[in-house]
């Protein structure tokens, strides 16, 4: 019988004990996370800027003429020079139409 | 005025009297000779000087106009005069003074009535003019298909 109730005895405090270590270690898990819940934060708002974006338009790469702001008068001489370039680029396609002509370089500063 | 892309193929009392037809105009420098929108009654050959032909562009939200083709003498300007809904569907300006002969549609149809050779000889001529615009703004335009083409996928 005095067997029976030290081994009971033994049990309970070996399970007060447990129960004790699993509290401690349950606090400082929620310490922990309470402490880094700043760069949590960050992390997640940091997050959608570097993740590959998918069915996103590439950038569009504006010519030069369109990113500087060039005054409006120098922009419509470009147009007018890209006109007259790509008319004669045109011109010599009918000469002798071919597809690397049709497709031949421009110089035209509007476009590079 | 023979060498005038409209009259090629006639010989030079032909081309005269389709000539005496018109009436000729002097355009002053920077003066326009035909808005976009405008009824078109008259088509017009460039005797000396050129011709702007410009549409409007919106550029940093200002209407311009822009250039889309030029012409210089010999050539012909205002088809839009002979093909129905008879309105131009361009502007045209002189750079510098200009002297153009203003042949109205009317005068020209019933002359080409009286004279079907004459007649069938320019109509062929215009169609050679109107094919060669056409041409060249087609290639053109797929030159910028090609360069949009390429920019997306770039």
């Amino acid at each position: 019988m005095e067997m029976l109730l030290m081994g009971a005895c033994l049990s309970m405090f070996g399970l007060a004990i447990t129960c004790l270590a699993f509290g401690a270690a349950t606090r400082r898990e929620e310490d922990q996370s309470g402490h880094k819940a700043a760069p949590a934060v960050e992390r997640e708002t940091l997050k959608p800027a570097v993740m590959p974006r998918f069915f996103v338009e590439p950038p569009v790469v504006l010519p030069l003429a369109a990113r500087s702001r060039v005054p409006i008068e120098a922009l419509l001489l470009q147009i007018e020079s890209h006109v007259r370039l790509e008319q004669a680029a045109a011109e010599s396609f009918l000469e002798c139409p071919n597809a690397s002509l049709l497709h031949s370089r421009t110089i035209s500063p509007l476009v590079n | 005025m023979v060498n005038m892309d409209l009259l090629q193929g006639l010989d030079e009392d032909e081309a005269t009297r389709v000539l005496e037809l018109g009436k000729r105009m002097t355009v002053e420098s920077g003066g326009v000779l035909f808005r976009l929108g405008d009824r078109a009654d008259s088509l017009y050959l460039v005797a000396r000087g050129r011709i702007r032909l410009t549409l409007p562009i919106e550029v940093r939200g200002r209407s311009e106009n822009v250039l889309v083709e030029e012409e210089g003498s010999g050539h012909t300007v205002g088809w839009s005069a002979l093909t129905p809904p008879y309105r131009f569907t361009l502007t045209a300006s002189a750079p510098f003074e200009t002297e153009v002969v203003a042949i109205e549609r009317e005068a020209l149809a019933a002359y080409f009535a009286a004279h079907p050779q004459t007649g069938q000889a320019v109509s062929l001529n215009l169609a050679g003019v109107i094919g060669r615009r056409l041409q060249v703004i087609q290639a053109m335009w797929v030159r910028e298909v090609q360069r949009m083409v390429e920019l997306r996928c770039a």
